[in-house]
């Protein structure tokens, strides 16, 4: 069976632009010293939209400017320039937060309570009556699988532990938003996969997520759009599928074909007169384009304007 | 006691109280909009500088608008499990370290051991319950800003003012905890540590010749009492050490002898209520004068009165009934005695009272006083009582009827004793009124300390929402520092200005430098050369932000009443009420201060 990557039609259809809920216009950020010195530009003049039930992903290497955005969206600090818009409220609006559901890079909690202290004093700040609060955290705990550790303190948990409850503490409210922060970093292959599950779960059930990685493969396994940061800088924006497209290589793939019959197609290409014919498994293309971002960033600064996302005005 | 300025009546008091808070705050927060501006205007310029503080001024002040219960408790809870974390309990265990010591070195045989108890458990008290509240506030939100834990809090719909409150209440609650513990355990030790019994033997005992009989009790803890028994039995052991007990004779002995039994301590946890007069003076010609005699080796609080003159101290006292003081005018006095020349020191100095019309100026008798340091005496005026006719006759009159018109009465003290001085203020001499309960006192004191405590804890929240823990902690205390030495501040910034240096002698820091360094004496007015005078205007300049803080911050020992219980007096219910209203209106101040300034903070960066 040969499978043609190639060209595949995207699909799903495209949201309407009234389904927008979080909106930068020229968000930048410069992180200032105590005197107002600045000291790192974190993030250059970036305009996004992120629309309802998709799964958005923030990709770039450390120190891309990544968690910057997201706490741009959150509030947690304050743009040099532009503005941020979540469900149409500015960032710095708290009221939004009834929605959002977040898990900061390390999830950071107070190691001092227990896994059920620790949901339900997120609960209480939530303004939850006490038997919902009590509802939620038991489905939340059951859910992460800490059942066995619910009466531990955090400060015994381990990285892949604490990760868990900071997940369940994100989404004590049920919300419609969830922005994540290098969700599967500290946990192990299994955890990573039960979470990439809990993502898509969370998208099949109608939320938004956010999230960003600089892993590769979390990104490409369940984003529906991403966009690539480097050095603060936006450098690409798309489906996964759009920019994964290289356009002008052909790819197959094929099980069972004899060396033989590897060497006829091999002819036959040549015959077309194909260039650079290569036989082999193939590439994590997202890593390809990762490190064609980079190194095009060291050639050329600058926005790469090379594949604009269909309906946008670049 | 020292009490400088009069209690004012909360009701008149709180009006022009609560103007001056208001024009305050609104001066200070205007300033520091103007800073904000300032600061804002540097890196955005003008424009977007004035839209962002004001953008952020409406965003505060929603930010206030009714808090849900819910969050603050939710936060406040998180406040006191952090601090059973970091083991607040240790305050208490402190505190047991310290009674057991104060058991030790504090003297038991003191002449007024009840004042040296109460100020010392106050005291301790009070400091350790504030110095746990600063530390505990000062620490907290840095620290969750540093663990970073802040961010997982405020990206939950969880307001500024809720995070500030939160912490204010929790830390409250566990200084209140601490506060009523240590209250306890200092009642206990103060009842524990003056109850005391003396033996009373038969053999000690001898017929008096006036009526019964009188002797004097064992030793115990350094004193004991002269002892008059009348002739049904009843007696009792006369104040030494600031305190009486009774006698009562229980029975005969096999030999023929009586036993006595003598009670615990009287009068020695007390809680008078005193009613006070004005003061004023006669220079030692007879002439009235603004001031007594200042001799120099105390502040101006106690001013002195020259014996063997004409000089003389006269209190007004108002409102004086026949319904309040049937019996006579028990008048109780604290007279500081100044020696020109030794004397004999144990004897005490002479001197007399006086009664006097105000308006018909009848006068009565001289009635002898002796004054001794250290002790309050006391002297009963009975309804009955010689008044002096102009012929020099003695005339026995009522004391409501003659001496008193329209409530009011005067009190001359004079000292009859040549070259010995009496020092007096205003408050040193009253008409014990009426009883108020000691343990209501210490409890109204306690009171006090839990004022002291909120206000330390409002302000290090506050300062802790925009600066790391340890700079908070210095923060908090150097504005305490100032706010301590607030009264002597304003008194130095007014002698500069002025240039009255009758007020704080010596001038302000540099001029007190320079006359340290040229040894010159502190009274000696300096030549106003112009070196001399840039360095008092320089001294002015340094001193005008020191006297504007001195104007905003709290002082801890102005709401300190431990004074007041020590001293065996009642604390005025207006004077607590005040109290309250001024902590609340600093917590208030510095909770709205707080939000403002973590709201402007970017918690994450
Ligand atoms: N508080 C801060 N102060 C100064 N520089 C910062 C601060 N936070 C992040 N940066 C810098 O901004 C850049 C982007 O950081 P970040 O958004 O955390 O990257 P990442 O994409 O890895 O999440 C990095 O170079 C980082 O060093
Ligand atoms: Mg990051």
């Amino acid at each position: 069976m040969i499978q043609q990557a190639t060209n595949g039609a995207a699909t799903a259809a495209r949201p309407s632009p009234g389904d927008v809920i979080v909106e930068t216009r020229n968000l930048s950020k410069v992180y200032r010293d105590f005197w107002g010195r600045s000291k790192k530009t974190a993030l250059k003049p970036l305009d996004l939209d992120i629309r309802r039930g998709e799964i958005f992903g923030l990709l770039g290497p450390n120190g891309a400017g990544k968690t910057t955005t997201l706490k741009l969206l959150l509030g947690l600090i304050f743009p040099t320039s532009g503005e941020a818009l979540v469900f149409g409220k500015p960032a710095t609006d708290v009221s939004k937060n009834e929605r959002i559901g977040y898990l900061p890079e390390e999830s950071y909690l107070y190691k001092f309570l227990d896994a059920e202290e620790t949901l339900d004093f997120y609960g209480r700040l939530f303004d939850m009556p006490p038997e919902e609060r009590r509802r939620r955290s038991e489905a939340l705990i059951e859910m992460v699988g800490l059942t066995r550790d619910r009466k531990r303190q955090l400060r015994e948990y381990s990285k892949g532990m604490t990760r868990r409850i900071g997940v369940a503490q994100a989404l004590i409210n049920d919300p419609e938003l969830v922005i994540l922060d290098e969700p599967t970093s500290g946990l192990d292959p299994i955890g990573t996969r039960e979470m990439k599950d809990l993502i898509i779960d969370l998208k099949s059930r109608g939320k938004t997520v956010i999230m960003c990685s600089h892993l590769l493969a979390d990104v490409e396994d369940v984003c529906d759009r991403i966009a690539v940061l480097h050095l603060g800088e936006l450098k690409e924006l798309g489906r996964v599928e759009d920019l994964l497209r290289v356009t002008g290589v052909t790819q197959f793939r094929a099980t069972g074909l004899s060396p033989a019959a590897v060497a006829d197609i091999e002819r036959v290409l040549e015959k077309h007169g194909a260039a650079d014919v290569e036989v082999g498994n193939p590439r994590t293309t997202l890593e390809d384009l990762f490190l064609e971002v980079v190194r095009d960033t060291e050639a050329r600064p600058g926005r790469r304007a090379r594949r604009p996302e269909t309906g946008r005005s670049e | 006691m020292v009490l400088e300025e009069e209690i004012p009546r909360f009701a008149s008091w709180i009006g022009p109280a609560v103007l001056r808070y208001a024009a305050t705050a609104g001066a200070a927060a205007v300033a520091a909009g103007l800073c904000a501006w300032l600061a804002q205007a540097v890196a955005y310029g003008p424009l977007a500088s004035g839209d962002r503080v004001y953008r952020g001024i409406l965003a505060g002040l929603a930010d206030l608008a009714l808090p849900s219960p819910r969050r603050v408790w939710a936060l406040a809870r998180l406040a006191i499990q952090e601090s059973l974390r970091r083991n607040v309990l240790v305050a208490l265990a402190l505190f047991a370290v310290i009674l057991t010591f104060a058991g030790w070195f504090l003297d038991p045989a003191s002449v007024d051991p009840g004042r040296l108890y109460i100020g010392f458990i106050l005291g301790a008290t009070n400091f350790l319950v504030c110095m746990v509240a600063l530390v505990l506030a000062a620490f907290s939100l840095p620290a969750d800003v540093k663990s970073k834990a802040i961010q997982t809090v405020v990206t939950k719909p969880v307001r500024t003012s809720e995070i500030v409150l939160g912490r204010t209440l929790g830390f409250a609650l566990v200084g209140t905890c601490l506060l009523a513990l240590m209250a306890f355990a200092g009642w206990a030790f103060i009842v524990r540590s003056v109850s005391h019994v003396h033996a009373l033997e038969d053999a000690d005992v001898f017929a008096s010749p006036q009526a019964g009989s009188e002797g004097r009790t064992s030793l115990v803890r350094g004193h004991r009492h002269r002892v008059v028994v009348d002739g049904s039995g009843n007696g009792v052991a006369e104040t030494a050490h600031g305190h009486r007990h009774a006698v009562s004779v229980t029975g005969t002995a096999g030999d023929g002898g009586r036993r006595y039994a003598v009670g615990g301590p009287l009068g020695i946890l007390e809680a008078r209520r005193p009613l006070r007069g004005s003061l004023r003076f006669l220079d030692r010609e007879g002439r009235p004068a603004a001031k007594g005699i200042s001799v120099g080796n105390e502040w101006a609080y106690r001013q002195y009165i020259e014996g063997g003159t004409a000089g003389a101290a006269i209190w007004t006292f108002d409102g004086i009934t026949p319904e309040e003081f049937p019996n006579g005018l028990p008048l109780e006095m604290i007279i500081r005695v100044f020696r020109t020349y030794i004397g004999r020191i144990e004897e005490g100095i002479h001197g007399t009272i006086q009664l006097r019309n105000p308006t018909t100026s009848l006068r009565s008798e001289s009635l002898p006083i002796v004054a001794r340091e250290h002790t309050i005496d006391s002297l009963f005026i009975p309804r009955r009582i010689n008044t002096v006719l102009a012929s020099g006759e003695l005339r026995e009159v009522d004391l409501f009827a003659e001496l008193v018109s329209d409530g009011r009465v005067e009190v001359w003290l004079q000292c009859l004793e040549p070259a010995q001085y009496f020092g007096v203020a205003q408050a040193d001499f009253y008409l014990r009124a009426g009883e108020g309960s000691f343990a209501l006192n210490y409890a109204k004191s306690c009171l006090g300390i839990w004022f002291s405590m909120l206000v330390c804890t409002a302000l290090g929240v506050m300062f802790s929402t925009f600066l790391s823990g340890p700079v908070a902690l210095l923060a908090t205390m150097a504005m305490l520092l100032v706010g301590q030495f607030r009264e002597f501040i304003a008194r130095l910034f007014t002698s500069q200005v002025t240039g009255d240096s009758s007020l704080v002698p010596g001038g302000g820091p540099i001029e007190s430098l320079y006359r340290i360094v040229t040894q010159t004496s502190i009274t000696l007015e300096l030549d106003p050369t112009p070196a001399v005078q840039a360095m008092k205007t320089a001294d002015t300049l340094l001193l005008a932000p020191l006297r504007l803080a001195a104007g905003l911050f709290p002082s801890l020992s102005t709401l300190g009443t431990s004074d007041f219980v020590a001293g065996g007096f009642d604390i005025p219910a207006n004077l607590l009420a005040a109290h309250a209203a001024e902590t609340l209106g600093y917590v208030a101040a510095f909770v709205v201060a707080g939000v403002f300034c973590l709201k402007a903070r970017e918690v994450a960066s």
